[in-house]
């Protein structure tokens, strides 16, 4: 891999611009007391210290995203009845610019999914190969940070293309993927190698700064063994109430649902974000649902990311260690604290 | 005895009786309290009593329909469990109210700015002191002080109610009444002061980053509808599921003008939101609407019926147009 | 259609049954002279109105809308209209707050027999509709305002690098 390049702060917002010039660039601002990835302005400061409220998922993963447009009409002097479709696979060259390892590390859980043999998504392949992920790496974590329990932590490149470090005065660039060294052709980056160790050491101190993780290899197994005590999950979802923040701000959580939005002949087929803690989720036609209560739904997000997928891929936890579904849930339900007790119940 | 002490006595009295009590504990860190649920002896000892109880439990209780459980209120909280009883959505047979004087909660968000303009991060807080007018949060090893009246919830500005109006168990000496505070309509005296054009940009800036999870909903203790709310239905087609300001923002119209004549001002939907939506100012607007037309206040008064349920044949302050 | 486009705006109707449906009918069988922005909605009551038809139809869109009823102490349904007076002035002073001007809801009584009075209000409903202008969705705010309110919001909340 390149060597270590070094970039002063003030020189940052010249990347920026010329990054900017080639393609759309977001980085993390403030808008009304939170911070969200929003398109390079260089009259907007981004706020690089804290991590974002809500992750970079939009740039690949839209919130909702027009797959196709369609039109009924009518042709010919028979009239005879016609149907247009225009699907809307392409996109945009983006630089994500600035997000936190776990941010960009949360699409490998998406990548497994969206990119697999059997399924694969071209609206999904599209946008995730148009789209580079310039991260930041953690000087500092905070109470919700869990990164190093999910196989991750505060400097994991794993899914970013270039990882900045912040030192004294600046920050130490490394590319991480082919994809990454590309961009890291430019004057305002000089060689870094005197900085490489400093860097080392914020992330080291960082990494210490988390602890030690408690072992919860065995989570695929016990929450699989508490399926059916509907108590447990009772009394570990009594406070939930049942709303999306955990996972529409889950750089992970990749459910979706596909609906037409259209009036008279003519309307758009959409795919939008879904979550597992809304009771329309599972909802049947029949009018049946699967998971009538929050405790059913609590159950599958949690079930979902530290059992069910790992067991279908090789023991990857579909967790990236945020702590955004802590840090915003207006009730502060605790996932961590759900895993541990299901693992100290299966243990009895 | 302390409030919290005389607290967890009765509620260790009632608990035999009941399906559970729901109360507060402490959270994932220092500044974080979290909704307990009392279901045997052990819980009780986990109570909290203090600034740190920022969440409504009232929002629970429509789901123990047919239940009896208790319930631990602060003086807002208590509207909210009146104006469920006034609307028959629980039965008053079936709920035990606990309260004491309310000295008043933070408003995380404020705490937040305050360490924020400190060079802190919020989630690095390690310890949070409350000692009468000043709330004291150490992060990072370095301790704020804040006084009270600047990280207080606006509603804690201007509380009528520090005492529950409804309880089956009061605790301990009340709270004494506050003097209106001219920063706890900040966000509506602003909206006050802008065009109508501005405000349009200013619900248009805000809502753009709206996820729409529904936290306010559902965070809401009016909001009965739960899981059948119109928002997510798609006969009638209220809402589409594209994310523009417009859908965004009907939907916040749909909340407000669910909550006229109903919303006790708990500001639970603007707590709530993640991303920092100061939504509670369209409920504040109606509110204050409500009380100009038809001098009423929500949540009060069990007896009391409200106002867009009942009408007048003459109205006193409804002035038609003529032609 | 085409000689129109420009000319005419959108404005929105929901007219009771009962009264001022007949009312506009009443002026149409008459030939009196009426602007023709207004596109009609039949509703069973005032009642019937949920206000939020009328903060949808404005949100989406619609450059006015005119709700009519029977005059109170005539409702088919002997009360509807009591209940809609109230809901409806809620909603009208709700309006300013989200940046839509209250002028661009009306809300009146018309009686199957007042032909004329229908033709006075459609008239000057949609005079008034055309002296505010074709409505701003808060999609097209200009981005010179959003960028004026957006800096007077900007607050500073987190911790900056």
């Amino acid at each position: 891999m390149a060597a270590v390049k070094y970039i002063p702060r003030e020189k940052l917002p010249e990347w920026l611009k010329a990054l900017a010039a080639q393609s759309r660039v977001l980085v993390p601002v403030e808008e009304g007391g939170s911070v969200v990835f929003r398109q390079y302005d260089p009259a907007r400061a981004p706020v690089f210290g804290s991590d974002a409220t809500a992750p970079p998922k939009g740039a690949v993963f839209p919130a909702c995203q027009e797959l196709f447009s369609y039109a009924y009409g009518k042709e010919g002097e028979d009239n005879a009845p016609t149907l247009k479709l225009d699907p809307k696979t392409e996109a945009q060259p983006t630089v994500v610019f600035g997000s936190k390892p776990c941010g960009a590390r949360g699409f490998l859980i998406f990548d497994r999914v969206y990119m697999g043999k059997k399924f694969p998504d071209p609206y999904y392949i599209a946008a995730r190969e148009a789209t580079v992920f310039v991260t930041m790496a953690c000087a500092t974590v905070e109470n919700t940070c869990f990164c190093h329990w999910v196989g991750s932590g505060p400097a994991d490149a794993a899914g970013s293309d270039v990882l900045l470090t912040p030192v004294e005065g600046g920050y130490t660039v490394e590319a991480v993927s082919e994809k990454g060294a590309k961009f890291l052709d430019n004057p305002a980056l000089t060689d870094g190698a005197a900085k490489a160790a400093e860097a080392e050491a914020v992330k080291k101190a960082s990494r210490d700064a988390l602890g030690e993780a408690p072992d919860i290899a065995s989570s695929p197994a016990a929450l699989l063994s508490l399926f059916d005590d509907m108590e447990f999950w009772r009394d570990q979802s009594d406070k939930c109430v049942s709303c999306g923040a955990c996972t529409y701000l889950c750089p992970t959580c990749y459910c979706f649902s596909i609906t037409d939005e259209g009036t008279g002949t003519a309307g758009r087929r959409m795919r939008s974000w879904d979550a597992c803690m809304h009771f329309q989720f599972t909802l049947e036609a029949s009018g049946h649902n699967p998971r009538p209560t929050k405790a059913h739904r609590l159950k599958n997000r949690v079930g979902h990311k530290f059992s069910y997928y790992p067991t279908l891929h090789d023991g990857l936890i579909a967790c990236c260690g945020c702590g955004r579904c802590v840090k915003s849930c207006p009730v502060s339900v605790d996932i961590r604290e759900i895993v541990q007790n299901a693992v100290a119940k299966a243990k009895g | 005895m302390s409030r919290l002490d005389a607290l967890k006595t009765r509620i260790k009295e009632a608990l035999p009786g009941l399906e559970c009590v729901i109360g507060w504990q402490k959270g994932y860190d220092a500044l974080h309290n979290t909704p307990l649920f009392i279901r045997g002896e052990a819980d009780v000892d986990k109570l909290e009593w203090g600034a740190l109880n920022v969440h409504n439990p009232a929002v629970y209780l429509p789901s123990f329909a047919g239940k009896k459980v208790g319930v631990v209120v602060k003086g807002c909280d208590s509207r909210s469990v009146v104006e469920l009883l006034q609307e028959k959505l629980i039965d008053r047979d079936n709920v035990v109210i606990f309260s004491a004087g309310c000295d008043g909660v933070v408003d995380i968000a404020k705490v937040r700015a305050k360490l924020a303009a400190a060079g802190l991060n919020a989630g690095n807080a390690e310890k949070v002191a409350v000692d009468g007018k000043t709330v004291t949060v150490t992060a990072a090893g370095k301790a704020v002080s804040m006084p009270m009246a600047e990280v207080a919830a606006d509603k804690c500005l201007r509380c009528q109610f520090p005492n529950a109006v409804l309880a089956d168990a009061f605790v301990g000496d009340p709270a004494p009444q506050v003097q209106a505070a001219p920063a706890a309509d900040a966000d509506l005296a602003a909206l006050d002061a802008m065009s109508v054009p501005e405000r349009m940009a200013f619900w248009r800036y805000h809502m753009d980053r709206c996820i729409r999870c529904y936290a306010c909903r559902n965070a809401c203790p009016m909001c009965v509808c739960r899981d059948h709310c119109i928002a997510q239905s798609r006969e009638p087609h209220w809402l589409s599921q594209e994310d523009s300001v417009t859908e965004k923002l009907m939907f916040q119209v749909v909340h407000a003008m669910h909550l006229a004549g109903r919303c006790t001002e708990c500001g639970e939907c603007q707590r709530a939101c993640p991303m920092d939506i100061p939504v509670l100012a369209l409920k504040k607007h109606l509110n204050r609407t409500i009380h100009d037309l038809f001098d009423y206040q929500a949540g009060v008064d069990v007896a009391a019926i409200p106002p867009l349920l009942q009408f007048k044949l003459e109205e006193d302050n409804i002035k038609e147009r003529s032609w | 259609m085409p000689v129109l486009t420009g000319k005419e705006l959108r404005i929105v109707g929901f007219l009771c049954n009962w009264c001022s449906y007949g009312g506009a009918d009443t002026a149409g069988v008459g030939r009196f002279n009426q602007p023709t922005d207004l596109r009609i909605i039949r509703v069973p009551c005032s009642g019937r109105i949920d206000p939020l038809f009328i903060a949808k139809t404005l949100i989406n869109g619609a450059d006015g809308v005119l709700v009519s009823g029977c005059h109170p102490r005539d409702c088919h349904y002997a009360e509807g209209n009591f209940y809609a007076r109230r809901r409806l002035e809620v909603l009208k002073r709700f309006l300013p707050i989200l940046g839509i001007d209250p002028a661009r809801f009306d809300y009146t009584w018309v009686s199957a027999s007042e032909g004329q009075r229908w033709q006075k209000v459609v008239t000057v409903f949609t005079e008034q509709i055309h002296a505010l202008g074709p409505a701003t969705r808060h999609e097209n705010v200009s981005p010179e305002l959003l960028a004026k309110v957006a800096s007077a919001i900007q607050g500073g909340n987190r911790v900056a690098a």
